[in-house]
């Protein structure tokens, strides 16, 4: 078994029911797949720092993943299909990083940081 | 006592390396890698703020020699740059 981060970037125009949707499309997947999935982060809204496809932002969907391989061929064979979909990247870890969240919304943060110092 | 001396002189040799042109290496003005200190940030292409510091205006990685990163996290740094490139985060 390994530990996976998984990141998917949707078009801008899908609305947030969709986003859910493909959140529960694809976590299907990687359980039939008898993959487990330890954490879903939803980054929101991003500004792209190029176009990709004539989009100028794209909606971030963050996957912890942990399971064998063919979870993660199954899933990118679904995600390049998509059409939704812009971009994923898979990237082993050897250990989650479950604590810190760089995208979440600033006043969470800063009150992280206030509990640090 | 002679601990003393010694750094002393130490410190008297330095500062003459650092004026003469013909310096050694040990002697010249010389940064810590600012990535392996203790309680230095991981390097993650999640971490953009960190990763910012480390490339051009034009988004071009800068090389070690400028940032005196350690050939170790340098090597975690470009590659965790190119995965924030991928994902349009840089």
């Amino acid at each position: 078994m390994n530990l996976y981060e998984h990141t998917i970037i949707a078009r801008q125009d899908t609305s947030p029911s969709e986003i859910k949707q493909l959140t529960e499309k694809y976590s299907k997947i990687v359980e039939k797949n008898d993959g487990e999935v330890v954490k879903t982060e939803n980054w929101g809204l991003l500004n792209l720092s190029y176009l990709i496809k004539k989009n100028k932002k794209g909606s971030y969907i963050h996957f912890k993943i942990k399971g064998k391989g063919s979870v993660i061929d199954e899933l990118e064979k679904n995600e390049s299909i998509d059409k939704k979909l812009l971009r994923f990247l898979t990237v082993r870890v050897k250990k989650f990083d479950l604590e810190t969240n760089y995208f979440a919304k600033k006043d969470e943060s800063e009150i992280k940081e206030s509990v640090k110092n | 006592m002679p601990k003393r001396q010694s750094g002393n002189r130490k410190s008297k040799q330095s500062n003459f390396a650092k004026l003469s042109i013909f310096q050694n290496n040990k002697y010249k003005f010389k940064k810590n890698c600012p990535l392996s200190i203790k309680g230095a940030p991981k390097i993650d292409y999640k971490n953009i703020k960190l990763l910012k510091r480390y490339v051009t205006e034009n988004g071009k990685i800068l090389p070690s020699r400028v940032t005196n990163v350690s050939q170790k996290k340098q090597r975690e740094l470009s590659l965790s740059i190119k995965r924030a490139r991928n994902l349009a985060l840089l």
